[in-house]
């Protein structure tokens, strides 16, 4: 059973922004190949395209040696090509079992023998009649896969598959796809993650700006030469130096905090205890949905607590609305940077007068100052280097990476003592990640205090000065960083335990 | 006043012709919603529906196709809600409002030449049970068959978006649009479809009104009955076993609170009015206060819209 895949010339162009440029790669079965990219470097688009979900303005797509229509999704699943979309493509409120049926032609008795045999072929373990919206992000993803192997796939592509996972998940997943790929399975594995590419991939072809670059087997690879080759420029690598705070003052202290949530799709929170110092960065990793949300919500006050346990500068904090808490100096750069830090339809000055102080005299008498709001979004936008200095911008315009520089520019130029950020890079292009985490950096040296609330195990390494794991709304032991290892945090996250 | 067990069972036979209509709207906008559509015209739709019903009627003098054509009007003015927000995009709360406006706008101004015009007996079924067998029979028998269709419609809903494969899809493009058109089905299409079922169904709603219940043509004489509808799909948390559970109440309590009113409780009279509405909403908040079972019954996408990428 040999697979060959060709595509030829594509082309794809969208309003103001070339996707794919005359792209053309050749795969073959027996391998797994890497599509490796930054954010925005077309790998996606050309992923939708080999899945019928867009159509290319131009080229082809040859399987074995003929060429095929991919007009819509079901062309994609007749042709055997099976896809696993970064954001899963589950219906959360069926059934794992409705969602497998949905896509298959089978009867339903004839499926669950199907589906049985695949569980138990490669050792996945799912209950099949619950609602997807039980289960663990891993979980969702395998059955994700599943709905793939249903239609014996020729071509599977995984599109960012491991952004959800554990580390111990990622490897689970390894192996399936190393049996996958023996099976005959031709894999295409995008990523932005070099060291999964090293890992898991035969051939690799890097991405960027809507062109490709390189195409070289792994074995001749290495992660600095991957990296240049993605980013196109050297990378200068920084990394925190890791303080000990023994002699700094205590600003925020938390204890037995707990959160009892009536909503099924959030987290309870459970007995939480920490405490930070004057310039400290403390590094609360995890993987999405074990909390995060509601602790972030409980930090900034969107939450209110009718408890004590929040204590910050020696006051109660727990009643205190985000407006009051932001008096008291406080900041939080929310992780939805679109629906929770900013409103998209706004223009760039309004969006900062949106996060007023009684201090800043943003309005008076009920009038809005817009001289003094557009000033102080000047000195914003030039602060923190925004590639634009047009305040009457609507923010909806700004790139995801400009529009976090805005945020969190909005959020220091204030001075807080206190800023509480979550996944502040998320989604964002290496320049981008360099200038948010030298910021971050800057502000624990000027003696501000930073909580990182993050799913991207490299940037807490390297920005934190300790580090907990939240599981299930549980805090682990705070670790100090400098003790703390990838391999460590990844079994946290998933559960286990360390001494 | 006599409380013998007949009259009970007469009492119960009324309340269930009252909540027919209830019942009908409901299952048809239930079956809309739940493919991610919310479809406020219920009220328009209806109205439409008992006056086109009444109107071929008079015309054709043929109760079968005044009912056909009842629920073919019905259609027909969902399917410009269709056209709106399916194909251009259009808000689903503002038109559906639209949609209302012009139904009954509409349906007073083809009705103009039927106001006053007396309707024609619809045939009612097992008249002689009903008499025969005291209590059972006014309750089960001598109903039209509207009635026994409508009662069974819940059931039928339910098992339809349960084990059925399109109800499978239905819930799925309720669920997520995006993820059901990643997987190959034709969102537009599935919405489409149950946009027109909720017309036909309010359209059939409307002319059991007009050519059974109350067998004439008065404007506006749908009375807010298509509003009931809506609350009762929300309330009862989209699931058909409890919109008829819903249905029933109000149309129970509001039979019941007239017959108080008759025999002159001191009441006041506003209270009791408010009654149905009031107990309606409570009966339905208990026995859907699972907030887990609303996670999963609810359609996640209601009312936003949906556009395939290109």
């Amino acid at each position: 059973m040999n697979t060959k895949l060709k595509v030829s010339e594509i082309s794809k162009i969208y309003p103001g922004c070339i996707a794919n440029d005359k792209v053309s790669l050749e795969f073959g079965s027996g391998k797994i190949y890497a599509l490796l990219g930054e954010n925005g470097a077309g790998k996606s688009t050309l992923v939708k395209i080999l899945s019928g979900v867009v159509k290319p303005d131009e080229g082809k797509v040859f399987l074995n040696d003929e060429s095929i229509k991919l007009n819509s999704p079901l062309d994609a699943k007749k042709n055997n090509i099976g896809m696993v979309f970064q954001h899963f493509n589950l219906f959360e409120t069926l059934s794992v079992f409705e969602n497998l049926s949905i896509d298959s032609d089978k009867k339903n008795e004839d499926l669950r023998v199907l589906v049985n045999d695949i569980l138990k072929k490669y050792n996945f373990k799912i209950d099949l009649d619950v609602p997807v919206l039980n289960l663990s992000a891993g979980q969702k993803q395998k059955v994700e896969i599943i709905r793939c192997l249903i239609r014996n796939p020729k071509v599977l592509i995984m599109d960012e598959p491991t952004s959800v996972l554990t580390e111990q998940e990622t490897d689970d997943l390894f192996v399936s796809l190393k049996q996958f790929s023996k099976d005959g399975i031709l894999i295409i594995y995008i990523t932005h993650k070099l060291k999964e590419v090293l890992s898991l991939c035969d051939e690799v072809a890097v991405m960027r700006k809507g062109k490709v670059v390189s195409v070289s087997n792994t074995i001749d690879e290495k992660i600095e030469s991957l990296a240049n080759k993605m980013v196109g420029e050297n990378l200068n690598t920084i990394k925190k130096k890791i303080n000990n705070f023994k002699n700094s003052e205590e600003i925020l202290k938390i204890s037995n905090l707990n959160f009892k949530s009536d909503d099924p799709y959030e987290t309870n929170l459970n007995n939480l205890n920490l405490s930070l110092k004057k310039g400290e960065c403390l590094g609360i990793a995890g993987i999405s949905g074990n909390g995060q949300n509601e602790l972030f919500q409980i930090l900034s006050g969107e939450i209110i607590t009718e408890d004590t346990s929040i204590m910050f500068r020696n006051k109660e904090i727990g009643k205190l609305n985000p407006r009051e808490r932001r008096e008291y100096l406080m900041a939080f750069s929310p992780e939805d940077r679109i629906s929770q830090a900013a409103v998209p339809e706004l223009k760039i000055y309004e969006n900062v007068a949106l996060n007023n102080f009684k201090s800043s005299n943003f309005f008076e008498k009920g009038l809005v100052n817009e001289k003094k709001i557009k000033e102080h979004s000047k000195k914003i936008l030039s602060n923190f280097s925004v590639n634009t200095d047009n305040v009457e911008l609507k923010s909806q315009f700004l790139s995801g990476g400009n529009l976090q520089k805005l945020i969190i520019g909005r959020e220091l130029i204030t001075s807080p003592e206190l800023l509480v950020c979550f996944n502040p890079t998320w989604g964002l292009d290496v320049g981008a990640i360099n200038y948010i985490h030298e910021t971050l950096i800057q502000i624990n040296e000027q003696g501000k205090s930073s909580i990182l609330i993050s799913t991207d195990n490299d940037e807490l390494l390297k920005l934190s000065d300790r580090i907990c794991v939240i599981y299930k709304g549980k805090l682990s032991k705070i670790m100090s960083a400098d003790t703390v290892t990838a391999e460590k945090l990844g079994i946290l996250m998933g559960g286990g335990s360390i001494d | 006043m006599s409380f013998d067990l007949n009259f009970i069972g007469i009492l119960i036979g009324a309340i269930m012709a009252s909540s027919v209509p209830l019942i009908l709207a409901a299952s048809g906008e239930l079956i809309t919603e739940r493919s991610g559509v919310l479809n406020l015209g219920v009220e328009g739709m209806m109205i439409i529906g008992a006056i086109s019903g009444f109107a071929l009627m008079v015309v054709t003098d043929n109760l079968f196709f005044a009912v056909i054509g009842s629920m073919f009007s019905g259609l027909i003015i969902s399917l410009i809600f269709g056209l709106l927000t399916q194909s251009l995009l259009t808000n689903h709360v503002a038109t559906g409002l639209a949609l209302t406006i012009f139904g009954i706008g509409m349906s007073a101004m083809i009705g103009k030449n039927f106001v006053g015009i007396p309707g024609k007996e619809f045939p009612l079924l097992f008249l002689s049970l009903k008499e025969s067998i005291p209590f059972l029979g006014p309750i089960f028998f001598g109903h039209s068959i509207i009635l026994y269709f409508a009662f069974g419609l819940p059931f039928l809903t339910n098992y339809f978006l349960k084990k059925t494969k399109t109800g499978l899809i239905i819930r799925a493009v309720g669920d997520s649009p995006t993820s059901a058109s990643n997987q190959g089905i034709n969102v537009t299409l599935v919405r489409y479809s149950c946009i027109l079922y909720g017309g036909a169904m309010c359209g059939l709603a409307g002319a059991y009104l007009s050519l059974i219940y109350t067998p004439q043509w008065i404007e506006n004489m749908t009375g807010g009955r298509g509003w009931i509808a809506l609350a009762l799909v929300v309330f009862a948390t989209w699931s058909p076993i409890k919109v008829l559970i819903g249905a029933l109440i109000f149309g129970g309590i509001t039979i019941l609170q007239l017959h108080m009113q008759a025999v002159g409780l001191r009441i006041p009279v506003q209270l009791l009015s408010a009654l149905p509405y009031i107990m309606t909403i409570i009966v339905l908040v208990v026995i859907s206060r699972d907030s887990r079972k609303i996670k999963l019954n609810t359609p996640t996408s209601l009312g936003q819209i949906f556009y395939k990428e290109k």
